[in-house]
């Protein structure tokens, strides 16, 4: 059983100063300077009148001339998902943190824990509720629904309301989940453009989708690609397993500049972040795989960049440069800056042997390779083909893909 | 990823046989010869036996393509041989 906490317009309310700032308000997330004038998540007022998530400024001005445009604050909804997910993970929940707002954990596990899954789900709620109190109220709107799969589980979270939760089980999970709208597609990067195709072609439910190919999914592979095929899977009730998150510390320096600052001042200042960070005696001589950097910037909101390094290092230079490189990216002066540690990597990262055969110098090569590409892109970046049956008649048994353990 | 899975799995074609089952069209392009053709057979000493006759065929933009008919099944899938 799997459990998905959601909470609606999270980087708005974040960005408004609290769920209150919302109430018949038509809001709307302002672009980024400098990026594509599209709006981003919108107040249930500005629906009303037609405005949607990803539209373009001009249009949803139009629609709505009483728009309010909040600055987005990137750093402020980290912030407060972080808060949010340390709760959950609280009560022995493995996370897998689908976009900030959406959260999906598995109930089987935490059972015994919490007696039953009502004791987990009422655990889930309980520690909601606690971040709501943290932060500024965002768990307090939380909706919590639970269903066999990840795509499941959504649907139910949708249609729970804030003191109400939906738990889809056994035969009626295939049923629940034809009832709903095809627009539940959007949730998923890979499926969020066929929606409009679907509805023109006049799909309006799950059901019309998977009737649409009984047999399997070529049909839908025909006109749709890959996304088609995942479609139809979501709606056939198949879905992929969590991809759960690695539990690390959390370390952070950060600074505010007496007045605002861009290039060489603000690269002092990281100077500075970055030599703070590596002698915090929590690091225990560990690496660092990934960081974020984040400001405030003058012009109100806040900016956010994440950093993979090519190499797990812990020498100050090299962090300065690596991360100098995107302090360009900067769309405005900032007022404070800060530097967090997102993923840790071995403590002997830099200690290079004096002899190392050629062989030895290429397999440490590909062992940094996979890592770096894991942190970018998720655990299922880097497999191994392995050949089983090289000479099989099926072509299929030939080669399988595994697990790369490094 | 819990487990492994198999890479080079059939895809789903459409094509159009002459009456000996010969591939006369994959996915609306003629073909223009058929260079090979056999038969698998295995798995028949289980509930789930697999029955296929590949054809190794070159359509009329010169492509080199593998395709096979379900004998058990029906329909035609194309594969790398």
């Amino acid at each position: 059983m799997v459990v998905c906490v959601y909470l609606p317009r999270f980087e708005l309310v974040i960005a408004a100063g609290g769920p209150q700032a919302l109430a018949g308000r038509g809001l709307a997330i302002a672009p980024l300077p400098g990026a594509e004038a599209r709006v981003g998540e919108v107040s249930g007022a500005a629906e009303a009148f037609g405005v949607r998530d990803g539209m373009a400024l001009g249009e949803a001005l139009a629609r709505c001339p009483d728009l309010g445009l909040v600055a987005g604050d990137p750093l402020g909804v980290a912030r407060a998902w972080e808060v949010v997910a340390r709760a959950l993970e609280g009560i022995g929940a493995a996370l897998e943190l689908a976009r900030p707002g959406i959260a999906y954990f598995e109930a089987d596990g935490l059972r015994g824990l919490h007696g039953g899954e009502e004791g987990v789900i009422a655990a889930a709620r309980g520690a909601l509720r606690a971040a709501g109190r943290a932060s500024i109220g965002v768990g307090r709107a939380a909706r919590v629904g639970a269903g066999p799969t990840r795509f499941c589980a959504l649907a139910a979270a949708l249609d729970a309301g804030s003191r109400r939760v939906v738990v889809v089980e056994g035969k009626g999970a295939q049923r629940y989940l034809d009832r709903q709208p095809v627009e539940l597609l959007r949730f998923r990067v890979q499926t969020a453009a066929l929606v409009e195709p679907l509805r023109r072609l006049g799909i309006r439910t799950l059901g019309e989708l998977r009737e649409l190919s009984p047999a399997g999914p070529d049909a839908l592979a025909d006109r749709f690609g890959e996304a088609g095929v995942l479609a139809h899977r979501l709606a056939g009730g198949v879905d992929t397993p969590l991809r759960t998150r690695r539990l690390e510390d959390r370390l952070e320096e950060s600074l505010q500049l007496g007045e605002p600052g861009s290039g060489p001042a603000l690269e002092r200042v990281l100077g500075v972040l970055v030599d703070r960070l590596l002698a915090r005696p929590e690091r225990r001589g560990r690496t660092l795989r990934a960081a974020s950097l984040s400001a405030r910037l003058v012009e109100g909101g806040t900016w956010q960049e994440r950093v993979v390094f090519r190499q797990a290092l812990s020498d100050a230079r090299r962090m300065r440069l690596a991360l100098s490189l995107r302090l360009v990216l900067l769309p405005a002066p900032a007022e404070g800056l800060r530097l967090a540690v997102e993923r840790f990597g071995p403590p002997d990262g830099e200690q290079g042997t004096l002899f190392q055969s050629a062989r030895t110098a290429r397999l440490a090569c590909l062992r940094e390779a996979v890592s770096q590409v894991r942190t970018v892109a998720g655990p299922e970046a880097a497999l191994r083909a392995l050949c089983v049956d090289e000479d099989s008649r099926i072509p299929e048994r030939r080669v399988v893909l595994t697990p790369y353990s490094g | 990823m819990s487990g492994s899975r198999a890479l080079n799995l059939p895809r789903a074609v459409r094509v159009r046989a002459g009456a000996e089952g010969t591939p006369g069209t994959v996915d609306g392009r003629a073909v223009e010869s058929v260079r090979e053709s056999w038969l698998v057979e295995d798995r028949w000493w289980t509930e789930k036996p697999l029955r296929r006759r590949y054809w190794e065929v070159v359509d009329v933009r010169g492509r080199n393509l593998v395709v096979f008919h379900d004998l058990h099944c029906g329909g035609w899938f194309t594969q790398a041989a």
